[in-house]
């Protein structure tokens, strides 16, 4: 943008936002917009497609069993070795890990930031025992965890997003930990302590802003985590079962035999992959725009 | 061919030609004449899990007693055919309905040099059943020998097992009841007879390399946890002469993908088995090499009786009409194992396998029976079953086959839960489930070990079954010591308690697995799935 | 500083024991006992093998005969791996997984590192994108995936290396194992070092040097890169210890014998030993390697202050 701007009348220059600055860096970014629609196009099939297309996900087929995709029967993607649509499972099973992914990760993050930030910001002791706490969190086998949760609470969508969230809130926390301590040493923050503002506030409004950006990359290194986390829980009997499915279980059946019939871990894995991608690169590009430093 | 190994093999061929000759039986590698072998006897075999102990008495599992029947040898042993074959004892007399008398022979001798005799057995099998040695699986085996339950339970001392050392070389075997397949018993590996001194020398540490001291066809060379044990052979063996391989070593990988590569990189000779859905695949590529033989084990589904929804045998009847089974063996499963219609598998000894009368009917035919009788019983469609089984790709499978069966078939909506397998076997202990995924293979070979399975207040019968007359028939073929009237007996049972449909019975286990085509002395019939190494021969390859 | 290190070493212990604590009352909350099997065992029988493993006390005694014998070092019997002690056990598969683990994690961080400055400085180009499609290939293919890729390539079509099995550290074996943890490990790296690097890169005094006409590798690799560094090594804490410690997956697939299966099995087979065994291990390590990168943010950043 031009440093000097030939003065207009006299209106009020409009105010930038912030968030208005933002978006615009943002869609700068043509990877990361075009990664948005099209995470925003499997959003849509994963919540609509299966409510369209003829197969149900459950249906069993015993005459077209590890079918290849062939047009006939709307089996675009192939049929599982009990003869079910792969390109429904693979549709229902993106709600089922988008769905999570998504949740699990907003909680993780949240939890992370917060608990990091108020760790590092504080310093001392309340620092140290912050930080063992996620040191012995970190230590406990997770099996033991999953499988004691499940027989106690049952099984629910909830518990899945809350298990999942539980384990990756830790490192998360380390992350943010340690930037704060670099950030809570800088002259700003210093200025604000001086003039007074409330520690909560420096916080929230000072610290947590500057953190965002490795924040944000984070995050999208843990969206991934979480979807194949999912896929583990199910494995153990916590989350997803049959015949309900995710991208986790899905890829997980077909990496076991993916020499016979390499499109039942095609698909999903390509679901999962390309998802994952248009996440980095959204990740990438929202680093980029909510980076204060920019001008 | 290397000199090294020319003399075994002379003397291996001299021996057949003699014994041959004699009549007698063979007890070890019979090597087709004119077969060509390698200069190398070695074998790797994955046995499919790290073993819990090496010790006989602490041994469960059907791995740990793969390695351990390579180490240690009882009075009998089970050959790759699973025949009984002289073990430590060379000849066995029955010499009443509960006493036998057992012959060891005078060359059998332990790793260092030690004859072996018969107190090593009584200590060892009393030990094995001593409540102070703390092994879980006494108690299951504790069944067959005079006071053997006492023993364990603490009632009675240990000295008053019924075991007892005539003389060096001759053993005395009192059993609970009449047994009449105890040679079979004492071939398995928690019987084998355990050096004394060796383990009040090194206690707990006396089953690690170098401490070891055994009297089978092989020693502990090597031991490291979670990769390998490696066994050598023997050279004090008394059947040295007839053992081929000389070295074996054994991996523990339990991915059946994982597996497959190693074999597929020839980093192993002998697969345990194969990942479910792949039988098809495998065997096209490998013809010569996929071999799938019928186990001595059933895979059911448990029904529990006592359940509200299940106590009527009418519905629990219908469940089990409407699977259709030859799908689930030749499309669902698709590995060779064989549908099944009655709780005797086949191969078992003293029973004759019995077969439902509805399983020659069209399947229509059953489905509209079956209607009718859950609609006699009162349940509707819609209504939900709840079904456990542990967490594997290949129950899953079978389970999303039966509900969907149920589901078409009767309108019923099945839960299906996957649970680790502690938790599933505890839950099946205790009742706590409708319907649950289950099987059984025998240790060897008799029918009581499956009759075990729906007898009264039986500790293994899960589904809480009873039919008294079933329990009558079973005792009396148990004291009866003609084998025909036994036989006739126990089939009879099994048919009456079948018919209260307490389980759901499906496939006969097989075990689909590679082995490489130079391993010679593979048996495709051998029930049992138990081998041992010095029946094995590396071919010229 | 010194001071600071011993009291964050005296802290260990009470962490120990913290997640010793935690993780018995788990075990023992949790659903299925060691002695758990398909076939009864008999009262006789059972009350041996619990007076064998001080089973029958309260769970409080328990606990005390545990801590008693962890302070002298004893780790105590396993129950699922009856012949061998912990002790035995840990010994024989920490030095297994340090070496796979560790590797891993070298390669990772240097490539990584290296990655990561090379996709910075070249923001938004080719070999930006290219570097970032690579290197994240590790992220999101599941290492269940990567493994059995890794092993058709290079074991199956080309017979370079085994496909799996251990023999003491002979490296053939140890190649493949290495390549899956490091291909994912290098994906974290390299994405939080460029995130990172960028966005230093954008800052007032990085923005001086420029200025002042400074070569660009003397601003990167001088100026620029320590306060980079920072949330990499935030997770090479984390990340070293999943390598090392639950390193499942690739410890599964290629057969190697290392913590994470004895973890697994441990947790499967309710052996509470074992489980404490390595929980104690795991915490030990967690807390050492958290020290370092501590301490490591004190160098990266010279106003941080203990």
């Amino acid at each position: 943008m031009s440093a000097v701007a030939p003065p207009v009348v006299d209106a009020a220059p409009a105010g930038r936002s912030p968030w208005r600055d933002a978006r615009r860096r943002f869609l700068r970014h043509r990877a990361a917009v075009a990664s948005a629609v099209v995470l925003a196009l499997i959003t849509l099939a994963c919540v609509f497609g299966p409510m369209l297309l003829p197969n149900a996900f459950d249906s069993v087929d015993w005459s077209l069993m590890s079918a290849p995709p062939t047009r006939a029967g709307w089996h675009l993607f192939g049929t599982d070795e009990l003869g079910r649509d792969l390109l429904v499972r693979t549709l229902i099973g993106g709600r089922v890990s988008l769905l999570v992914g998504v949740l699990a990760t907003l909680v993780s993050m949240t939890i992370g930031v917060v608990w990091g930030a108020v760790a590092g910001f504080a310093g001392g002791r309340v620092d140290s025992v912050m930080m063992r706490i996620v040191d012995m969190a970190y230590a406990v086998p997770y099996l033991l965890v999953a499988i004691l949760v499940v027989t106690v609470f049952g099984r629910d969508i909830l518990l899945v997003v809350g298990a999942i969230a539980a384990l990756s809130w830790l490192n998360m926390a380390r992350v943010v930990r340690g930037q704060t301590l670099a950030i809570k040493s800088r002259e700003f923050i210093e200025a604000a302590r001086a003039i007074g503002v409330p520690t909560w506030r420096i916080i929230f409004q000072h610290v947590v802003p500057n953190l965002m950006g490795v924040v944000v990359i984070y995050t999208s290194i843990l969206v991934p985590g979480v979807i194949l986390t999912e896929s583990v829980l199910s494995f153990l009997g916590l989350g997803v079962q049959e015949p309900m499915t995710s991208w986790g279980v899905l890829i997980h059946d077909g990496a076991a035999v993916m020499g016979a019939a390499p499109w039942m871990i095609l698909f999903p894995a390509g679901a999962l992959s390309i998802t994952l991608y248009c996440a980095n690169f959204i990740g990438d590009a929202l680093r980029d725009a909510l980076d204060p430093k920019d001008l | 061919m290397n000199t090294r190994y020319k003399r075994p093999l002379v003397r291996a061929l001299v021996t057949l030609a003699s014994a041959a000759a004699a009549g007698a039986a063979v007890h070890a590698a019979v090597i087709p004449p004119g077969t060509v072998l390698a200069a190398r006897q070695e074998m790797v075999r994955n046995t499919g899990a790290e073993p819990e102990s090496l010790d006989p008495a602490y041994i469960e599992s059907v791995n740990a007693g793969e390695i351990d029947r390579d180490l240690f040898e009882g009075l009998t042993s089970t050959d790759h055919h699973s025949n009984v074959v002289p073990g430590v004892a060379e000849s066995w007399k029955q010499v009443d309905p509960t006493t036998w008398v057992f012959k060891l022979r005078k060359n059998a001798a332990w790793s260092n040099g030690q004859p072996v005799t018969a107190d090593d057995f009584v200590y060892a099998w009393r030990r094995f059943l001593d409540p102070k040695t703390a092994a879980k699986i006494a108690t299951t085996y504790a069944v067959y020998l005079a006071n053997g339950i006492e023993v364990v339970n603490g009632k009675k001392p240990v000295a008053d097992l019924g075991v007892r050392a005539i003389d060096k070389q001759t053993l005395e075997v009192r059993t609970a009841g009449p047994v009449p397949f105890l040679p079979g018993v004492v071939a398995v590996a928690q019987y084998a007879p355990q050096p004394k001194a060796v383990i009040d020398k090194f206690g707990k540490d006396w089953t690690k390399p170098g401490n070891m001291v055994s009297n089978g066809a092989y020693v502990l060379k090597d031991w490291q946890v979670n990769s390998k044990v490696v066994i050598e052979k023997n050279p004090a063996y008394w059947d040295a002469a007839n053992v081929q391989l000389t070295r074996v070593t054994f991996l523990c990988v339990d991915d059946g993908n994982a597996d497959l590569k190693l074999y597929q990189s020839g980093e192993e000779d002998f697969m345990q088995q194969i990942a479910p859905g792949s039988y098809t695949a495998l065997k096209a590529q490998y013809p010569g090499e996929m071999h799938s033989g019928p186990l001595l084990g059933l895979r059911f589904y448990a029904l529990n009786t006592t359940d509200p929804l299940l106590k009527d045998v009418r519905v629990r009847k219908a469940l089990s009409m409407v699977i259709d089974r030859d799908i689930l063996a030749n499309k669902v499963t698709a590995d060779g194992q064989a549908p099944l219609y009655g709780l005797a598998v086949k191969g078992l000894a003293s029973i004759r396998q019995t077969r439902y009368d509805w399983a020659d009917w069209p399947m229509d035919k059953r489905v509209a029976e079956a209607r009718k009788l859950l609609a006699e019983a009162g349940v509707k469609p819609g209504t939900r079953l709840k079904f456990t089984y542990n967490n594997n790709d290949y129950h899953k499978k079978m389970a999303i086959f039966a509900a969907s069966e149920w589901k078409t078939k009767l309108g019923l909506e099945t839960d299906i839960d996957s649970l680790e397998f502690k938790v599933l076997i505890r839950k099946r202990h205790d009742g706590d489930f409708q319907i649950a995924r289950h099987g059984w293979v025998a240790t060897f070979n008799d029918a009581t070990l499956f009759l075990a399975l729906v007898q009264c207040g039986s500790e293994v019968n899960d589904q809480r079954s009873c039919n008294r007359k079933a329990d009558e028939l079973i005792a009396q073929g148990n004291a009866s010591t003609d084998p025909a009237r036994r036989e006739a007996l126990l089939t009879e049972a099994a048919r009456i308690a079948m018919d209260d449909y307490p389980l759901i019975p499906l496939l006969q286990y097989s075990v689909p697995r590679l082995v490489k085509p130079w391993v010679g002395g593979y048996d495709d019939m051998n029930g049992q799935d138990r081998y041992r190494s010095k029946d094995f021969y590396i071919l010229k390859h | 500083m010194w001071a600071y290190v011993v009291r964050r070493l005296l802290v260990t212990i009470p962490t120990v024991l913290a997640v010793v604590t935690v993780c018995y009352v788990l075990l023992h909350l949790t659903p299925g006992g060691p002695f758990d099997a398909e076939r009864k065992v008999s009262d006789a029988v059972l009350a041996n093998l619990q007076a064998k493993y001080h089973l029958d006390l309260p769970p409080w005694q328990q606990y005390l005969y545990y801590l008693r014998d962890l302070l002298h070092g004893d780790l105590g019997a396993s129950f699922r791996y009856a012949d061998w002690s912990v002790n035995d056990l840990v010994a024989r598969a920490l030095p297994v997984s340090l070496a796979i683990g560790g590797s891993a994690m070298v390669i990772a961080v240097i490539t990584g590192v290296a990655m990561g400055i090379v996709a910075a400085l070249r923001q938004n180009s080719w070999v930006d994108v290219i570097l970032m499609l690579v290197g994240n290939v590790g992220s999101v293919l599941p290492s269940f995936v990567l493994g059995p890729v890794l092993v058709l390539v290079f074991a199956i079509t080309l017979p370079w290396l085994p496909s799996g099995g251990w023999d003491d550290f002979a490296p053939r074996y140890m190649v493949l194992p290495i390549a899956l943890l490091t291909l994912i490990n290098i994906s974290t790296i390299g994405r939080i070092m460029r995130g990172s690097l960028i966005e230093v890169m954008g800052s007032n005094f990085i923005r001086t040097a420029r200025a002042k006409g400074l070569p660009m590798r003397v601003v990167v690799l001088r100026h620029a890169l320590r306060p980079a560094l920072l949330p990499v090594v935030s997770v090479i804490g984390p990340l070293a210890i999943s390598s090392i410690t639950s390193a499942i997956v690739t410890e599964s697939w290629f057969s190697i014998p290392g913590l994470g299966r004895l973890i697994v099995n441990g947790a499967s087979n309710r052996d509470y030993t074992l489980v404490l065994g390595l929980v104690v291990l795991v915490t030990v390590m967690a807390v050492l390697l958290n020290l370092l990168v501590d301490l490591a943010y004190a160098w990266l950043d010279p106003k941080i202050r203990y």
